[in-house]
């Protein structure tokens, strides 16, 4: 069964890590050479202005109160406001507005890595050195090597231009107007009864989703087939055969279970590389989630921006990575030995 | 390799196995390492080839009043010309040149830091490992992509794509680190460690010696797929705007102008090929580190077996 202590013990590095990730991003912010005052001020304020301004942030107090303050208000969630992007705007609303965006596309595009990997993965394996194999390894592997900022315009190209089945960019139709309730837009457009827009929502989701989807699904197949090749040699599967039970039961009952253990901590990893990915997809689909935002804040000096949206992608990776381990010592005891 | 002919088969693959270096029979047998490794050895002839051919500044240049622009692939233009009526040929091939430049860059320093940082903690232990260590967890606590993108803006924009190997080489470091303190400290429990220590040697001549030849072999597999992971990773940067200067002949720099300005308007080829090339390049070190995972890993050699 599953140790209370080492769930206990993980949660406990919980503090020490977000603490950790904390100061990094302060220290980015403060090595920056942009000055956040003449961000707010503009550029061409008086000089008195911009020292008004600058003494009004708390950016002539000691680095240590600015350190300390900073801390306390990440601890009660308080990301200041916005220099920029919406003035004067709680940077706390900004991100609650754009961040269902991206997790639903994350969410959407592991979901779409796994159904198409793990059956992959398993053919793979029970194939092992086929014609099969060596096919989805090298399909494997150029899913991975493509980069999503070349693969997305061409599928735009195609899908959007050329074929005029999907729509180039965008979450959801012009002329759909959906209240937002979760922030989730299949989910709102659901709950608003609207099945024209829920569509419109859908096939906007489609592109974005298979070129995030493609990347998970790459390492996912591989994980597995190796996974998978290490379970078959294993002595209980030897012993299940040995008892009379048939090939395929055996790979079934047995050897699938534990096959997937190892592919768990993959999703975790892999989540790191949907939000990096959810960057890109983002741009290139002109989606309005927290990965364009970072890029915009950066690009207007939008200090508090910046800031709230590194450590918001921080802290949902380690929330992520921190679940996949205590499932991963739910499924395999062994491992807080 | 030699090999008896009167032997049985059993018998030969067995002298092979002892006779030959493990590792790179393994790896020259492996198709698709050999494929990734194809790959590379046309990338740096291509890329050796466009810096000792091609003027670079010719390239960069926008004044090509003979030139005209966005046209399609043709005999004279074998790539097409993009908006600023620049052949897109020379400008692939040199991109070659740069990604092989700020890739390797990337990769040597991260490398090196990492190889610094575990070596000196797994041999040092205690406090010393746990702040090194510790600090690293948390630079892997961000996605590394968005830890990159936070990190460039630290450098002045003046250092062009050297901001994006700086903040790369930040973002890279902990995972070398994690793979190196992992296997020096299976060396150090080693016995002949410990003859050498007795022997005087000093701290420094130990490390560099005896622990680190013995750590070379995942060193240099992380590096191949960090490789490929840092030419993508850079002309992302570059994509979303942080990196190579508007004009450099960077394969990502190439994309975003040719994304944004050129692919909706009929001009595919802007960005086609600098994309190719980039995906070709990056797919090159991802089938070479899978093929040396596979030789160095001695079960899944049992298992191809």
């Amino acid at each position: 069964m599953v140790s209370k202590r080492f769930i206990a013990k993980r949660l406990l590095l919980l503090g020490p890590v977000l603490f950790g990730v904390a100061t990094v991003v302060f220290a980015i912010l403060h090595l920056s050479p942009g000055d956040p005052a003449i961000a707010i001020a503009g550029e061409r304020a008086s000089q008195e202005f911009v020292e008004q301004v600058r003494s009004d942030l708390g950016l002539t107090d000691p680095l240590w109160e600015q350190y300390v303050r900073f801390l306390g208000n990440t601890a009660t969630l308080d990301f200041g406001e916005s220099y920029q992007i919406r003035r004067g705007a709680a940077v706390g609303d900004i991100l609650a507005d754009r961040l269902p965006i991206t997790i639903e596309l994350a969410v959407l595009g592991q979901i779409a890595g796994l159904l198409f990997g793990l059956p992959l993965g398993i053919l793979s394996a029970v194939k092992k050195d086929t014609l099969t194999d060596h096919f989805s390894r090298v399909g494997a592997l150029t899913g991975i090597s493509v980069p999503i900022y070349w693969s997305g315009p061409l599928l735009i190209l195609l899908f959007a231009q050329v074929l005029g089945i999907l729509p180039t960019s965008g979450r959801i139709g012009s002329t759909y107007f959906i209240d937002s309730k979760t922030g989730f837009i299949l989910i709102d457009t659901l709950l608003a009864g609207n099945l024209a827009a829920f569509q419109s929502a859908a096939l906007h989701l489609v592109m974005p989703v298979i070129v995030l989807g493609v990347y998970s699904m790459a390492f996912i197949s591989r994980m597995m087939r190796s996974s998978m090749l290490e379970v078959v040699r294993q002595d209980y599967m030897r012993t299940a055969r040995a008892k009379g039970q048939g090939a395929k039961t055996t790979v079934m009952k047995h050897g699938l279970r534990n096959a997937f253990i190892p592919v768990i901590t993959i999703i975790g990893i892999q989540f790191g590389s949907m939000l990096g990915g959810s960057v890109l997809t983002e741009t290139v689909f002109e989606i309005n989630g927290i990965g364009t935002l970072l890029v915009e804040a950066i690009n207007k000096s939008d200090y508090p921006v910046v800031q709230a949206t590194v450590l918001v992608f921080a802290f949902m990776y380690t929330i992520v990575n921190l679940f996949v381990d205590i499932t991963y010592s739910v499924l395999d005891p062994r491992i807080d030995q | 390799m030699s090999t008896k002919t009167h032997s049985s088969d059993v018998e030969r693959s067995i002298v092979d196995r002892i006779r030959a270096s493990p590792f790179l029979t393994e790896l020259l047998s492996n198709r698709i390492a050999v494929a990734g490794l194809s790959l590379i050895v046309g990338l740096f002839a291509v890329a050796i080839y466009a810096r000792l051919v091609y003027d670079l500044d010719a390239i960069v240049a926008t004044s090509f009043s003979s030139n005209p622009t966005e046209a399609a692939p043709s005999a004279q233009f074998w790539f097409g010309t993009d908006g600023q009526a620049r052949d897109i040929f020379p400008r692939v091939l040199y991109g070659a040149w740069y990604a092989l430049k700020f890739g390797t860059a990337t990769v040597l320093a991260s490398t090196v830091l990492g190889i610094t940082a575990g070596i000196v903690a797994a041999y040092y232990g205690d406090l010393t490992d746990n702040v090194i260590m510790r600090t690293m967890d948390v630079l892997l606590s961000f996605p590394s992509l968005l830890l990159a993108l936070a990190l460039v803006t630290i450098f002045p924009e003046s250092l062009g794509l050297w901001r994006a190997v700086a903040a790369l080489t930040l973002v890279y470091t902990p995972r070398f680190a994690r793979v190196v303190r992992g296997a020096a400290l299976k060396v150090l429990e080693d016995e002949y460690i410990e003859a050498t220590r007795a022997l005087g040697a000093t701290d420094p001549r130990l490390l560099i010696r005896h622990v680190l030849p013995n750590c070379l072999a995942p060193i240099t597999v992380q590096s191949t797929l960090n490789y490929g992971l840092a030419i993508i990773d850079i002309a992302a940067l570059s994509f979303l705007g942080f990196g190579a200067n508007p004009g450099d002949p960077s394969w990502g720099m190439m994309l975003a102008n040719g994304v944004e300005k050129g692919l909706f308007s009929g001009a595919w080829w802007w960005s086609f090929f600098p994309g190719l090339f980039l995906a070709l390049t990056v797919l090159g070190f991802n089938l070479l580190g899978d093929g040396m995972r596979d030789a160095l890993d001695p079960r899944m050699r049992d298992a191809v077996d």
